[in-house]
């Protein structure tokens, strides 16, 4: 009688989480995986088409892959540049007076507390031909040759602008993540290996990185959901162009379901993208778990 | 002992005193509870003789133009009907059609939302039972632009009120061009023979919003049409008889291309310049001339712009190209934005009358303001800007008018096919005959 009612309480409390679940994760997905698998624009008659659109979308769209290519790059570009960037920063940053460490860490960090429409309207002003910043001061230090580059929409430019831009709104957290994961690595540690003849780059090298590998891990896979569901940025300055330059998976299924009102195949796109981000995740859970259980 | 008594009767004291402070609380608490259901009550009874109608449009700003005259008639709607109380949500274009397609796909219209014709648009809600037909007969008499009410029935029925009649022009600034020396090009010849001078004095050329596509797919069609002289052959190769890779569509393309791309006559950054930074470069004073559609007549009466500005802007013909075998007067012309009403609406007597308001107010109104060029007769004044009377010169002295640009004739997937393949073209991302087979595969997946 008593484990009968511990069970009923279990349920009752397991229940609200479950049903939260249930309602906004799992249902939604079931429901978009029998959208996908048919031609619909939104609204009216659906006629199921089975494994076309994923056929479609897997065989048969470049701007898919691009996309995909799109958001890859983005993800490389955050952990290989913006990352080792904001660790040698926040390593900077720990090595100063505290009153002035705080100071530029709260420069450091503005970017990351504007809203991305402020963020991204201040750059595509800033990187404007005719009356932004950029051009202007590369004018001034005799970079004329340089000045008349339309930074976002110079298809062969355009897409390092974006990511740049994505990158310039992100630092901040990535700075916070590795300062604050800088500050648990005990001083002992360090004067023990400079005591064993230990350099500094041994000392990040062989102390201070695999002390601080579960921020590194933690700081990657937000990185990979990050850069996989970019859609803010591109939306708000090139919205995928020039062509299909700068597109990018989220923005590029919002556009097929939206406004090419394809809805069947945004959700396609959707369910293919979900797959993706979920196994990049895992690979790179498994492999940054294993690597430091072997250090 | 008497100590313990006393203890007691203090206790019984402290007992009763709680009792007492308990009561006041619960007496405390249900009238305040009292009081809030009272006033509750008291508010529902207010509300419930009101009536709110959800409204949406494409006119963010309510101070100016177009903005203005809706918020006209809805004080003359209230007027009215006292008991309506409107709740609006406009948005710039493209975002508002999108949040319409979001609406339409969650079952959730607006009662009442101005629209547009196409069918790219419209014929997906009408198939799938979303806007209710108007009564025809109730808006007849109400001096139509002739075809204006047709081009908003379907199957034999009226969906909507056309509220603008488009026209696609350039816009100029005459101070920037006697400043320059130069006469408003008629043809792409003069066009290019401006272009140094306007880069000479620091203007931008020309602006159009290139972010969005559909300006560019426009320009397309009229392009052909200046080449070619007969839109017939547009039509033949929508409707599937004529592939879009013959030569004529090519070589349409190549002047697009070099109009857009190679020509200078738009900046370098065309493809990320919207709708709001094309208008705002020209309404500056930093760009010579604007592409777009006469629904921009309310530059004049845009008390954003300055005085000079308001004073200096016509609108012109977009220009003949070079050996084309059409004429500055056929004009690529039709009835775009519309009224309509849901068909879910729990006020649909309500939202019909709006809809009869509307018809009867808005002409003269918006005419009043010189906000926009309406689909309905209205009296030409003194008082008109100069833009004004530009639009209403082309317009009449207009031979042939192409009716729904290509873009907006047949699918949503084939619209953003043409948006797409046009705004490559214009970045010079694909090639001419790329584009042209690009619209044939289009054209093919419409008739698959």
């Amino acid at each position: 009688m008593h484990m009968l009612a511990n069970r009923r309480t279990a349920v009752l409390l397991v229940l609200p989480g479950v049903a939260v679940i249930t309602f906004a994760i799992v249902a939604p997905i079931i429901l978009s995986v029998s959208y996908s698998l048919t031609q619909w624009s939104g609204f009216g008659d659906r006629t199921f088409i089975g494994l076309q659109n994923y056929r479609r979308v897997i065989f048969d769209d470049p701007t898919f892959w691009r996309a995909l290519f799109n958001a890859l790059l983005l993800l490389l570009v955050t952990v290989f540049i913006q990352n080792p960037i904001a660790f040698f920063v926040a390593g900077v940053l720990i090595e100063l007076r505290e009153k002035t460490s705080r100071v530029l860490r709260t420069i450091y960090f503005v970017p990351s507390i504007l809203t991305v429409v402020v963020a991204v309207k201040l750059w595509t002003n800033v990187l404007n031909p005719h009356y932004g910043l950029f051009n202007k001061l590369l004018e001034a230090i005799g970079l004329a040759r340089l000045a008349d580059i339309s930074w976002l929409s110079d298809p062969a430019i355009a897409l390092g602008a974006v990511i740049f831009i994505t990158a310039w709104h992100g630092f901040g957290w990535a700075l916070l993540f590795y300062y604050s994961g800088l500050t648990t690595v005990p001083n002992e540690l360090r004067e023990a290996a400079q005591i064993d003849g230990a350099n500094r780059f041994q000392i990040v090298t062989r102390i201070v990185v695999p002390y601080i590998l579960p921020v590194i891990q933690a700081v990657i896979i937000i990185d990979i959901t990050a850069s996989l569901k970019q859609m803010e940025v591109v939306f708000l300055s090139t919205a995928g162009g020039p062509g299909d330059r700068t597109e990018f998976i989220a923005h590029y299924l919002y556009r097929e379901a939206f406004v090419a009102s394809r809805f069947g195949y945004g959700n396609a796109i959707s369910i293919l993208f979900v797959a993706i981000a979920i196994t990049l995740t895992v690979l790179a859970q498994r492999y940054l778990s294993s690597v430091r259980e072997t250090r | 002992m008497y100590g313990a008594k006393k203890s007691w009767d203090n206790f019984y004291q402290f007992q009763r005193k709680g009792e007492t402070m308990k009561s006041r609380a619960l007496l405390a608490s249900i009238l305040a509870l009292v009081t809030i259901a009272a006033a509750w009550a008291g508010a529902e009874a207010e509300t419930t003789d009101q009536v709110v109608m959800r409204m949406s449009d494409n006119q963010p700003d309510r101070t100016v133009t177009w903005g203005a005259v809706i918020e006209e008639i809805n004080a003359e709607f209230v007027a009215q009907h006292p008991t309506v109380v409107f709740e609006t949500e406009s948005y710039p274009d493209q975002p508002y059609q999108e949040k319409i397609r979001i609406y339409a796909t969650a079952g959730q219209l607006p009662d009442v939302m101005k629209y547009w014709s196409f069918s790219t648009l419209m014929h997906p809600l009408i198939e799938s039972g979303l806007i209710a037909p108007l009564d025809m007969a109730a808006l007849e008499g109400l001096d139509w632009l002739p075809g204006a009410l047709e081009s908003n029935m379907y199957q034999g029925q009226l969906y909507g009120i056309p509220v603008s009649g488009d026209l696609w022009v350039v816009y100029y600034n005459q101070a920037i061009l006697d400043e320059v020396g130069i006469e408003p090009p008629r043809s792409f010849d003069e066009l290019y023979a401006a272009v140094p001078l306007l880069d000479a004095a620091g203007y931008v050329p020309m602006v159009t919003n290139g972010r969005d596509g559909w300006p560019l797919s426009i320009t397309y069609d009229t392009i052909f049409w200046r080449l070619t002289g007969d839109y017939s052959l547009m039509r033949d190769a929508l409707a599937g008889e004529k592939p879009f890779t013959d030569p004529e569509f090519v070589e349409a393309a190549e002047i697009f291309q070099e109009f857009f791309h190679s020509s200078g006559v738009f900046a370098s950054d065309l493809a990320v310049t919207d709708y709001g930074a094309a208008r705002n470069l020209f309404g500056a004073g930093r760009a010579a001339m604007y592409l777009m559609g006469s629904w921009e007549l309310g530059l004049a009466a845009d008390t954003n712009f300055s005085d000079q500005f308001r004073q200096n802007v016509r609108a012109t013909i977009f220009p003949q190209v070079s050996n084309g075998s059409g004429t500055t007067d056929q004009l690529v012309a039709w009835f775009g934005g519309n009224y309509i009403v849901s068909s879910a609406t729990p006020n649909m007597e309500l939202a019909m009358d709006y809809i009869q308001t509307y018809a009867q107010l808005y002409p003269d109104l918006v005419w009043a303001r010189q906000a926009a060029f309406p689909a309905q007769t209205v009296e030409p004044s003194q008082d008109d800007t100069q833009v004004a009377r530009d639009l209403l010169a082309i317009a009449a002295d207009a031979s042939q008018t192409s009716g729904t640009p290509a873009l907006d004739s047949l699918t949503p997937a084939f619209k953003a096919a043409h948006e797409r393949l046009s705004r490559d073209l214009a970045a010079g991302i694909i090639t001419p005959r790329e584009f042209a087979q690009g619209l044939q595969e289009a054209i093919e997946e419409v008739y698959r």
